[in-house]
């Protein structure tokens, strides 16, 4: 795989001598986006912080939390190197000299080895006059935190509700100064895009699970096959629906390309490139259950329609699941699907519905078939 | 009581950030008693309601003792869709309590929790720091019966 290839601090010697304006205009004409599911430009965020005044801070988003994703965790297993030799370059880039890495409570039993990396690399950035220090702040399970704003909060020593925006990281973020906030697959491409006049931003990581003999992290080119990807995954019976973790939403199995256009006008999202196969023994009304009880416990609690509406979506489907609910409880829920996503504060609220509305669209017999 | 081992956490975090410093109370206690939460809240003027706040909100810091092993499994979809939830029924009659409690000898916990990041391996669950994957029944009764 491409991503893990150590850059071995190569791209860190070869940006010593640069202009910060030179490093972010490489990174901009790459046309990395980040790999936490959003797709933004990098080198513009790059840009927005490198032109905010003060003192800044770097964050490496390392609280993988959407079920059914572990691509970054495979990174932070196989090549952290390359993560923090991407901190130290954003770093230099933007004007910062400091830096987190906020990992997630479950992957703890990593930090003594990502601390052996960072204090080697720190080290050969001094060598280089680069100064740069970072250090680890561990989650304790929230997956709200995996939300810019809530990481912000969450490292300032507060409870992990993400913030309104505007303002943006890039201009208040950690401490109230500017803040450059990725994901570690992102940040692990930078030494990469340094090196290789020819890095593309096609390449993703693909973390595929579920009903597959062979569920793995598969690095592909941005829209390969979908009917492909599952056949190398070997699933045992036949696919129903793929699930793009639990806030994409879901889609029928078909033969379709994997990128954002094409699964966005399906009414999905491809986000972090999660894909959870579901085989035709398993009923969607139960997988909809499963992941409404999820949404309703990592819910933090700050903004009333996610909150309350979480519940209630819970509640609606646990009816249909025992078959006691009636058409006019699916119409509820339905609007209630509609109002949590426009309403909700951040993304996990708003995109906590997605796989009803998705699920309903494409499979709506499965829940009118429990209907009283 | 002594609260040197907080002296030293308090020292040891110039910056005087929360969430680290009660990971380290929690290291050293296993949970984050009241009292000791009061003497951090005087040592370093963070209110004693906002600490309390602090380790409600996050699921992996506590308020009570827990067992020395504290089991987390997972039953997010990846692991849901290859047999999570018997495996939980299996995991709670095996050690005759439920989700959230503890055992009478205060030997384990168990916690259904959300994913763990092992949808390759599932289904799977984490004791302490340490991950056991592609669990079956056997399996987990042979790991259940190795920890002392």
């Amino acid at each position: 795989m491409k991503i893990l290839q150590n850059s071995n601090f190569k791209a860190l010697s070869k940006i010593a001598g640069m202009k910060p304006e030179e490093i972010i205009e490489i990174i901009k004409k790459s046309g990395l986006t980040g790999r936490g599911g959003a797709d933004f430009p990098t080198g513009l965020k790059l840009e927005f912080t490198r032109n905010s005044k003060g003192e800044k801070y770097v964050i490496a988003n390392a609280d993988e939390g959407e079920p059914g994703t572990f691509k970054d965790k495979l990174i932070l297993e196989k090549n952290p190197n390359n993560i923090i030799e991407g901190m130290i370059i954003a770093g230099y880039a933007i004007g910062s000299n400091k830096g987190y890495l906020y990992l997630r409570g479950e992957y703890s039993y990593l930090k003594n080895k990502l601390q052996k990396v960072i204090s080697n690399a720190t080290k050969i950035a001094n060598k280089l006059k680069i100064y740069f220090d970072i250090e680890i702040i561990s989650g304790a399970g929230a997956y709200v935190c995996g939300d810019e704003t809530a990481i912000i909060e969450s490292i300032e020593g507060n409870r992990g509700n993400p913030r309104i925006k505007p303002p943006f990281p890039a201009n208040k973020g950690l401490f109230n100064k500017p803040t450059l906030i990725n994901n570690v697959e992102t940040l692990a491409n930078i030494p990469l895009i340094i090196l290789d006049k020819n890095w593309n931003n096609n390449l993703r990581l693909f973390s595929l699970s579920g009903n597959v003999t062979k569920p793995g992290v598969y690095e592909l080119e941005s829209g390969f096959s979908l009917k492909k990807l599952i056949n190398l995954g070997k699933p045992k019976n036949n696919i129903k629906a793929v699930y793009f973790g639990c806030s994409g939403g879901c889609i029928p199995y078909e033969n379709i390309k994997l990128d954002s256009k094409t699964i966005k006008e399906k009414g999905a999202m491809l986000g972090s490139c999660t894909i959870i196969a579901i085989d035709e023994k398993h009923d969607l009304v139960d997988i909809a259950t499963n992941i409404a009880k999820f949404f309703e416990y990592e819910s933090c609690g700050k903004c009333t329609p996610c909150r309350e509406g979480t519940m209630r979506v819970l509640e609606l489907l646990e009816k249909i699941s025992l078959k006691k609910a009636a058409k006019k409880d699916l119409d509820l829920l339905e609007e209630l699907c509609r109002v949590i996503a426009s309403t909700s504060l951040c993304e996990l609220g708003q995109s906590s519905t997605n796989h009803i509305t998705t699920a309903l669209k494409y499979f709506r017999n499965e829940f009118t078939d429990k209907l009283k | 009581m002594s609260f040197r081992d907080i002296d030293e956490i308090i020292k040891d975090r110039k910056d005087n950030l929360l969430l680290p410093m009660l990971e380290e109370i929690q290291v050293k206690f296993g949970y984050v008693s009241e009292a000791n939460a009061h003497y951090l809240s005087r040592k370093t003027g963070i209110p004693f309601s906002k600490i309390y706040g602090v380790i409600t909100f996050y699921e992996m810091l506590y308020t009570e003792p827990k067992g020395k092993y504290i089991i987390r499994i997972c039953n997010s979809p990846s692991c849901y869709l290859n047999g999570s939830l018997n495996l939980i029924k299996f995991l709670a009659s095996l050690l005759k309590i439920k989700s959230g409690e503890t055992t009478k000898n205060k030997k384990f916990s168990l916690e259904i929790v959300s994913c763990i990041g092992c949808c390759d391996k599932a289904p799977a669950m984490m004791i302490n720091n340490k991950i056991y994957h592609n669990l079956d029944e056997k399996k987990i009764k042979k790991i259940i019966s190795g920890l002392k």
